[in-house]
């Protein structure tokens, strides 16, 4: 682990930090309790697992936890949703040029299996457009359309309400990446009509790493990705049918889903103060674009993201003097994203800086300072 | 030898970055550097430098024991071992005094 002395951590778009006390105490009590029997039921029996599933129902908006399947990380959930979904070679399948590697390199498996996939441009500032969609939607027929709520570059938010009625009504079924708006954008799968959604545990949710899955909904039949033992019904050859047993195969984190359900129960008792979080964004776009920056702006709706380039500087070299001269953790280059960086006219990465909940206007000061300084070191 | 190293990766798949922990600061390492193009910024917090020689670039900030050199596409593996061979030398050389 690195240290550091005075450290400005604006990397949350990646894993938030820093998390609740209560999270860490949960991790600890697990690790040093008798490990539970999940799965096997009973009335004393605590299943953390059936408790995180009920907080993320409420926060997904859907009404049936079990139909949440949970793994190691959105990626998981992601992959289980990609290669379990019934999709046979000359099936379409929609995309955007915003997708995170994730969505990409499944893709790119599902491609070379004769799957076609299309990929719609985005704007400017990485937001898919409802006419450029439909029109993708109308000429491609897609039997499957997936999309990120939010870009993990631009932190634009999508207009899902709208973008997954018309790929209802294009006849698609429609998977949601949630990883960047879980905990920090509201979230409202079964109003919205989406079939899948992937999520992650260690982003806005505050939870530890090692934490995601998948949203199915109830009708729609996954093939599980991965198969092993469940812990009951264990005489089957087969995975049992019902969710979420069906895609959960293997021993679950047990300790970081303690962490998870704390973080859980401790947002829901602290809702995050969304004014203030968008007023650090708002003076950070403003400082640095003061200061000459090339900053990507996306409208309201947004995420606590600001994705900029300093002009003559590349993206790693000023994030070797913010991190290594000022103690500032920011993420720098393609953010594991790289189609959209063309889309967004940042072909060689960007700077991106990531608010949290935890942000203080004390630490974008900071930040603007030491950019500045960068700025006029004439590097 | 007397340093440690250790790749540095980032979004690029031919990334040729290495860190390197060494037991002098970056500024004792800069009177090693005959002949290179060093350049100095003393506006940050903590001080960095650039050393330049051909294709070849030593980065860090001053007061601090660890650099990173980065290489270039064409021969870069002879590049890093005539690096370390050097820096291994170096070590030797200050060692010595």
């Amino acid at each position: 682990m690195k240290s550091y002395e005075q450290p400005i951590y604006m990397n949350n778009a990646a894993t938030s930090w820093p998390k609740p006390p209560e999270v860490a105490e949960a991790v600890a009590s697990s690790l040093n309790a008798i490990p539970g029997e999940a799965n096997r039921g009973g009335v004393t029996d605590f299943d953390v697992f059936q408790e995180v599933r009920t907080e993320l129902a409420r926060l997904m908006g859907i009404s049936c936890p079990s139909q949440i399947a949970l793994g190691p990380n959105s990626t998981w959930g992601l992959n289980q949703a990609i290669f379990g979904y019934p999709l046979k070679p000359g099936d379409v399948v929609l995309s955007t040029k915003a997708e995170h590697n994730a969505v990409l390199r499944p893709l790119w498996v599902l491609e070379q299996k004769g799957v076609t996939v299309i990929k719609v441009p985005v704007d400017r500032v990485g937001r898919v457009s409802a006419s450029d969609w439909k029109e993708a939607l109308l000429a491609h027929r897609p039997k499957l359309c997936i999309l990120t709520h939010a870009s993990n570059v631009t932190g634009a938010v999508n207009d899902i309400e709208t973008l997954a009625r018309e790929a209802k009504e294009a006849g698609a079924d429609v998977l949601l990446d949630v990883s960047q708006t879980l905990g920090c954008v509201p979230v409202q799968l079964s109003q919205w009509g989406v079939d899948l959604a992937a999520f992650t545990g260690h982003k806005y949710l505050l939870g530890p790493q090692g934490t995601g899955g998948v949203y199915v909904r109830e009708g729609l039949y996954l093939h599980p990705h991965m198969v092993g033992g469940t812990g009951v019904k264990s005489d089957l050859k087969e995975m049992p049918e019902e969710m979420p047993l069906h895609l959960e195969a293997g021993t679950g984190n047990e300790p970081s889903y303690h962490g998870l359900l704390a973080a859980l129960r401790w947002s829901r008792e602290h809702p995050m103060d969304q004014e203030a979080l968008r007023a650090c964004t708002r003076r950070l776009t403003e400082g640095l674009t003061k200061l000459g920056c090339q900053v990507i702006l996306p409208e309201e709706p947004s995420t606590p993201v600001v994705s900029f380039g300093i002009p003559g500087i590349t993206s790693s070299e000023a994030a070797d003097i913010l991190t290594g001269s000022y103690d500032i953790i920011l993420r720098s280059g393609l953010h594991c994203a790289p189609e959209i960086m063309e889309e967004i006219g940042m072909k060689g990465g960007t700077l991106r800086l990531s608010l949290s909940r935890f942000t203080t206007e004390e630490e974008v000061e900071q930040v603007l300072l030491a950019v500045r300084d960068l700025v006029e070191s004439g590097l | 030898m007397n340093f440690q190293c250790k790749k540095v990766e980032n979004c690029f798949a031919e990334a040729r970055t290495y860190e390197y922990a060494i037991p002098i600061t970056g500024k004792e390492l800069l009177a090693f550097l005959d002949g290179w193009e060093i350049r100095e910024n003393h506006r940050f917090r903590r001080p960095v430098f650039s050393a330049k020689q051909g294709v070849l670039e030593i980065k860090g900030i001053l007061a601090a024991c660890v650099v990173k050199i980065n290489y270039s596409a064409g021969g870069w593996e002879q590049e890093k071992e005539k690096m370390e061979q050097w820096l291994n030398q170096l070590v030797i050389e200050d060692e010595s005094v």
